[in-house]
């Protein structure tokens, strides 16, 4: 069982802010009392602080020597050519364009539904048109009171050019 | 930052001078890989001046640039880590690879006391010790401890609240501890 497992996690994690500083007066006199009783808490803090002042054998990288020559270069290039995300306009694009977007898309689909509407359902008034000759004479076919006879009829449009000539002759 | 917000260019160029030396120290500790840390050093300043307009002086400067850091840290690890999944495979399929990596640090000098250690090579164990911690941590320990910033500072920093920060760095540290024990026995 490793010595820290026998602190509690709230405990362990108070040792490292004791270590830093970063404890409240009250947490801080509590921490010292477990140090003072607990052997391993003393230990493990002591090894915590080792390890981390073994950080200090880290290396400390230094930026090359024309770095801030060519940053300031870049900068600059920046203020004579902005980049395109900062012009007012793209911004304005950027934020409107998925509206925009779905907008396009729902006139797009809403005119290919209106020319296939258009051509595949047939109108009312192209049938009525179609059927003027039929309907004209409508009451002088109800008349007959035979429907298969007036189906029929419908279809010989030349009878029915002749018949209605002759009626419309009758009424002169 | 109100002088390069108000346009004075030699305000910059001290702003870099005076930052440039911790953000690659930074972004080297973070991915070890210098060029990829002064891209990303030089990246962080040509956002702050690009942001220099809406400037204003709420919160500290140095949690802002290191806010900036953290995000593009975080940013390239992300595209980083796809790029090396390969490696790590073809690491993985070596003798050693397919055992933890503490294992591997403490083997490499277990029969060397840290007295015989050259120190070049101590540097080399702290190193992939650093390099166990994930991304967050690592982050939190180096501004912690090479930038001196407070628990609420590294949490404005990092978008965390003081106590998720130390929470983190007790187990970056814990971390740490285990992977570097016998060197501070």
């Amino acid at each position: 069982m490793s010595k820290l497992q026998r602190l509690s996690a709230e405990d362990r994690d108070n040792l490292v802010a004791y270590l830093d500083g970063e404890l409240d007066e009250s947490g801080t006199r509590r921490i010292e009392g477990v140090l003072g009783q607990s052997s391993v808490a003393r230990t493990d803090v002591e090894q915590l602080a080792r390890t981390y002042d073994l950080l200090d054998e880290l290396e400390t990288p230094r930026a090359s020597e024309n770095f801030t020559e060519r940053t300031i270069a870049s900068a600059k290039l920046e203020q004579i050519k902005p980049s395109l995300a900062q012009h007012p306009w793209f911004v304005f694009l950027r934020r409107v364009s998925p509206i925009g977007g779905w907008a396009i898309v729902i006139m797009v689909a809403a005119a290919i539904g209106f020319s296939i509407t258009r051509l595949a359902v047939p109108q009312e008034d192209d049938v009525l048109l179609e059927n003027y000759p039929v309907i004209k004479e409508l009451d002088v076919y109800s008349e007959t009171g035979n429907y298969e006879f007036l189906d029929r009829l419908s279809r010989e449009q030349e009878l029915l050019d002749q018949m209605s000539r002759e009626a419309h002759r009758e009424s002169q | 930052m109100l002088r390069v917000k108000s346009g004075d260019e030699t305000a910059f160029a001290q702003l870099v001078l005076s930052y440039q030396d911790r953000l690659v120290g930074l972004f080297t500790n973070m991915f070890r890989d210098p060029v990829l840390a002064e891209d990303l050093a030089q990246e962080v300043f040509l956002r702050i001046y690009r942001a220099r307009a809406g400037y204003e002086p709420t919160a500290k400067f140095s949690t802002w640039v290191f806010q900036i850091s953290h995000n593009l840290a975080h940013n390239s690890r992300r595209s980083k880590g796809r790029r090396n999944e390969t490696q790590f495979r073809s690491e993985d399929t070596s003798s050693v690879g397919s055992r933890p990596k503490e294992s591997q640090i403490a083997e490499k000098s277990g029969l060397m006391p840290v007295r015989q250690l050259d120190k070049e090579e101590l540097r080399e164990r702290v190193r992939e010790a650093l390099s166990t911690l994930n991304e967050r941590q690592r982050m939190a320990v180096l501004l912690h401890r090479f930038e001196g910033m407070s628990y609420a500072d590294i949490g404005d920093a990092m978008e965390l609240s003081p106590q998720a920060v130390k929470s983190l760095l007790s187990r970056a540290r814990e971390n740490l501890r285990q992977v570097l024990e016998q060197y501070v026995q």
